[in-house]
């Protein structure tokens, strides 16, 4: 599934933007870093509600291409500088985690 | 160096008087009842390759000693056939489990005897303890300790003995060293981040890059929420394997085995609300890793080891 679409389709706000044409494969949600460490595919999505710039790091290392924020919440301005540096795509979406989720899901499986 | 000395000798007497004679013992110890023909004492003897055996009574109770010496007595004067209770050494002189290795050394001053009994608190027979278990115990603990020093000394001396596969490597000619020396979590994943280009730039397999990266991460984020001091990291890129190792000079790990438990964790609550402090940062480091050794004291930092094959594709 191309992001583009996923970012179309779930009516996502782009608040730092990677490269273009990025296929996604999988999704995880979770706020314990070294649980989606744990657990989450490369070429993924990332729901989360923590905003602070060491996601940038853990989507990096992963494999995360793109990280979405929840229920209308923001990023800081230090992690968007950084998402930027590393071409992770940061997201913003108004509905809650559990329906992007639900969205997600269907657009991937 | 004088100081080291002094320091030496005094981790050494703790070690040596700390130490209990049921830690150094053999057991379970070869016994003979007093009803046992003499001639089957020596076989015991032969075939063990001892030179001596407690006696007992019913219930492991000791009543004597019988030793070589004897058997050369009844080599001289009596028959084979006779029992151990016709030759044995009655009431010998024993020492107690939980007494401590220091007792020993006072009570073979005066002795002097080869072997001697050991009996727990109910006076049953549990072990045997002779001067061969205590050298060869020391010989141990000794080489451990020399060995352990050994390597901090390559260690000082920019040289870092691998824990796992026991080649020096040089910190010198190191292919990737990182310094970590922020103390801010928000910086966490910098080093990782790093060890991740540099090894793209390398050609490494996409796989194996993954693994270092997040191993490297979860360590790295130890180094900076829990040492309290700053640290390195270092990457030496082989033919067949990659090894990675980071370093600080902190407070040490309290309980190796605990913090590699999943879900133990030290970390503060602020911590926490960062999504940190899991617990799942050395059980992390495990799992993304093909061998991985941490060593650590109190007081003196821990060295993550973790080492990567180089599989031929």
């Amino acid at each position: 599934m191309k992001l583009e679409k996923i970012i179309k389709d779930l009516n996502l706000r782009i608040i730092s933007a990677g490269s273009d044409d990025i296929e996604i494969i999988n999704g995880n949600i979770g706020d314990l870093l070294s649980e989606v460490m744990r657990t989450a595919k490369p070429d993924s999505v990332w729901i989360t509600y923590q905003t602070h710039q060491n996601i940038i790091a853990v989507a990096e290392v992963v494999g995360i291409k793109a990280i979405i924020i929840p229920c209308g919440l923001h990023y800081s301005e230090d992690t968007a500088e950084k998402a930027c540096e590393h071409g992770i795509y940061l997201l913003e979406s108004d509905e809650s985690a559990f329906a992007v989720s639900g969205k997600l899901y269907g657009l991937i499986s | 160096m004088q100081n080291d000395v002094e320091k030496l000798v005094e981790m050494l007497s703790k070690v040596f008087s700390n130490t209990k004679i049921k830690e150094i013992m053999t057991r379970p110890p070869i016994v003979v009842t007093q009803e046992t023909k003499i001639k089957y004492v020596k076989d015991i003897m032969r075939i063990k390759g001892i030179s001596g055996m407690p006696v007992i009574a019913p219930g492991f109770k000791l009543v004597g000693i019988i030793s070589i010496e004897d058997i050369i007595r009844v080599f001289e004067n009596g028959s084979f056939d006779d029992r151990v209770n016709k030759w044995m050494t009655p009431d010998p002189v024993y020492l107690k489990e939980d007494e401590m290795l220091l007792h020993f050394l006072q009570v073979n001053e005066d002795l002097k005897y080869g072997r001697y009994p050991v009996v727990n608190n109910d006076h049953k027979v549990v072990g045997v303890v002779t001067k061969l278990d205590i050298l060869s115990w020391m010989f141990k603990k000794l080489g451990y300790i020399y060995v352990h020093d050994e390597r901090r000394e390559k260690a000082l001396n920019k040289k870092y003995m691998s824990t796992i596969t026991g080649e020096l490597l040089d910190k010198e000619g190191v292919d990737f060293s990182y310094k970590i020396d922020y103390d801010s979590v928000e910086m966490i994943g910098a080093a990782a981040t790093r060890l991740k280009k540099f090894l793209k730039e390398k050609k490494i397999q996409e796989d194996i890059i993954r693994k270092i990266s997040i191993a490297t991460y979860e360590a790295e984020a130890n180094v900076v929420i829990h040492s309290s001091s700053t640290g390195n990291v270092y990457c030496w890129i082989k033919q067949d394997h990659i090894k990675v190792l980071i370093e600080d000079f902190g407070k040490g790990i309290e309980d190796l085995e605990q913090a590699m438990k999943e879900g133990f964790t030290t970390a503060p609550d602020n911590i926490k609300e960062k999504g940190f402090g899991a617990g799942m940062g050395l059980p992390n480091m495990k799992r993304f890793s093909d061998r991985m050794t941490i060593v650590s004291s109190i007081g003196k930092g821990v060295k993550v080891e973790i080492l990567y094959y180089i599989k031929e594709k």
